[in-house]
């Protein structure tokens, strides 16, 4: 929880405490972005613009409580942004030789936590035909395991269009990890 | 639980474990704060030469003498303004009245001065008649009275042929030329 002291003082001026708040707070947004975008560079980047729209934007925050919804609301709306500037340019699909990779690692049963860039592969491939709404709530959900009233009130979507978002990528993955896994 | 859902479950389950590593807080952190700063300063440079020039509006008897002398400068507007709009009206209705004198009386003039052209014949000048107002009358009268009794007179004549022949000789006598009624 990020203290309100923190936030209050932020609000005033304070770019120490600012500091402190970019620091305890960067790697949550960094795990969201990432998770998103499946790009290390891309993430950081969105999670600088973040920071500096929290600054900007903090009078607007009504209580301290909702910081952190609030903060996962700009890093998905700054992904989708970069999701729709992606569009241009054509998904890079994996071949087989990618997916037995993939298939390797994750029945290997790993002791150790995957490296970021096996995670970006992993997901980028399950996740390369949910449209970006779709990719959103499955990573608040599922990956960042967000209750679907907070998924809600981070996206601005009903509970209904969140649940059926998420069948939808359910399936989806679940049709990518039989096929190929 | 069937293996399509175990198979995902599993996937999941690695993914979410595997949070994405943010190496470089302290070079997010550094970049976020410059550019803040940067613009920081701006912000207060810019708030400082604004308080700087108009900071003085917030000084308590400053503030109420100015607003005294700013509804003060509006009555007096307001009374000018109906001053103004008073003259106006005056003089336009003025400027109506000696128009339609002026054009009477310029009208009346030319009329009668076409009369006199008319009755005096080409050689009598009408600026060297010098005639008095109630002359003028007396004589148009007296023209119209004779105009009147001339359609009579052709009127009575016309009515008889005999009479008519009597004149016409007699104006031939009279003038020398052949007349006919």
């Amino acid at each position: 929880m990020i203290e309100k002291q923190i936030i209050d003082e932020c609000r005033g001026g304070n770019l120490n405490k600012f500091r402190i708040l970019v620091e305890q707070t960067s790697p949550i947004a960094f795990s969201v972005a990432f998770r998103m975008l499946c790009d290390e560079d891309q993430a950081k980047d969105v999670v600088q613009e973040t920071m500096i729209s929290i600054w900007q934007k903090l009078n607007k925050i009504r209580s301290a409580e909702r910081y952190k919804s609030w903060m996962y609301r700009i890093v998905i709306n700054k992904c989708y942004d970069q999701l729709r500037r992606r569009k241009k340019n054509p998904e890079y699909k994996a071949d087989d030789k990618t997916w037995e990779l993939i298939s390797d690692r994750i029945s290997e049963q790993p002791s150790s936590d995957l490296e970021n860039e096996e995670t970006a592969v992993i997901i980028s491939q399950l996740t390369n035909r949910l449209s970006p709404k779709q990719k959103a709530v499955f990573v608040l959900t599922e990956l960042e395991e967000l209750s679907v009233d907070e998924v809600s009130e981070i996206t601005g979507m009903s509970k209904t269009a969140i649940k059926s978002n998420l069948w939808y990528a359910r399936r989806r993955i679940s049709e990518m990890v039989e096929k190929y896994l | 639980m069937n293996p399509e859902t175990e198979k995902y479950s599993k996937v999941v389950n690695i993914l979410k474990k595997s949070k994405p590593v943010l190496n470089s807080t302290t070079d997010i952190e550094r970049e976020v704060i410059k550019r803040i700063s940067g613009s920081y300063r701006t912000d207060r440079g810019i708030s400082g030469a604004i308080e700087f020039f108009f900071g003085w509006v917030y000084i308590g008897w400053v503030r109420r003498t100015l607003i005294t002398a700013s509804v003060l400068l509006v009555l007096v507007f307001i009374y000018q303004q109906n001053i103004i709009l008073k003259q106006i009206k005056y003089l336009s209705s003025q400027a109506t009245v000696a128009t339609e004198d002026k054009l009477i009386n310029t009208s009346d003039r030319i009329e009668k001065k076409m009369m006199l052209y008319k009755l005096g014949g080409r050689s009598l000048s009408s600026e060297e008649v010098t005639i008095s107002s109630g002359q003028l009358e007396q004589l148009l009268e007296s023209v119209n009275e004779l105009q009147v009794q001339y359609k009579d007179l052709l009127k009575l004549i016309g009515e008889d042929p005999e009479l008519k022949k009597l004149v016409e000789k007699k104006m031939e006598e009279n003038s020398h030329k052949k007349t006919k009624l």
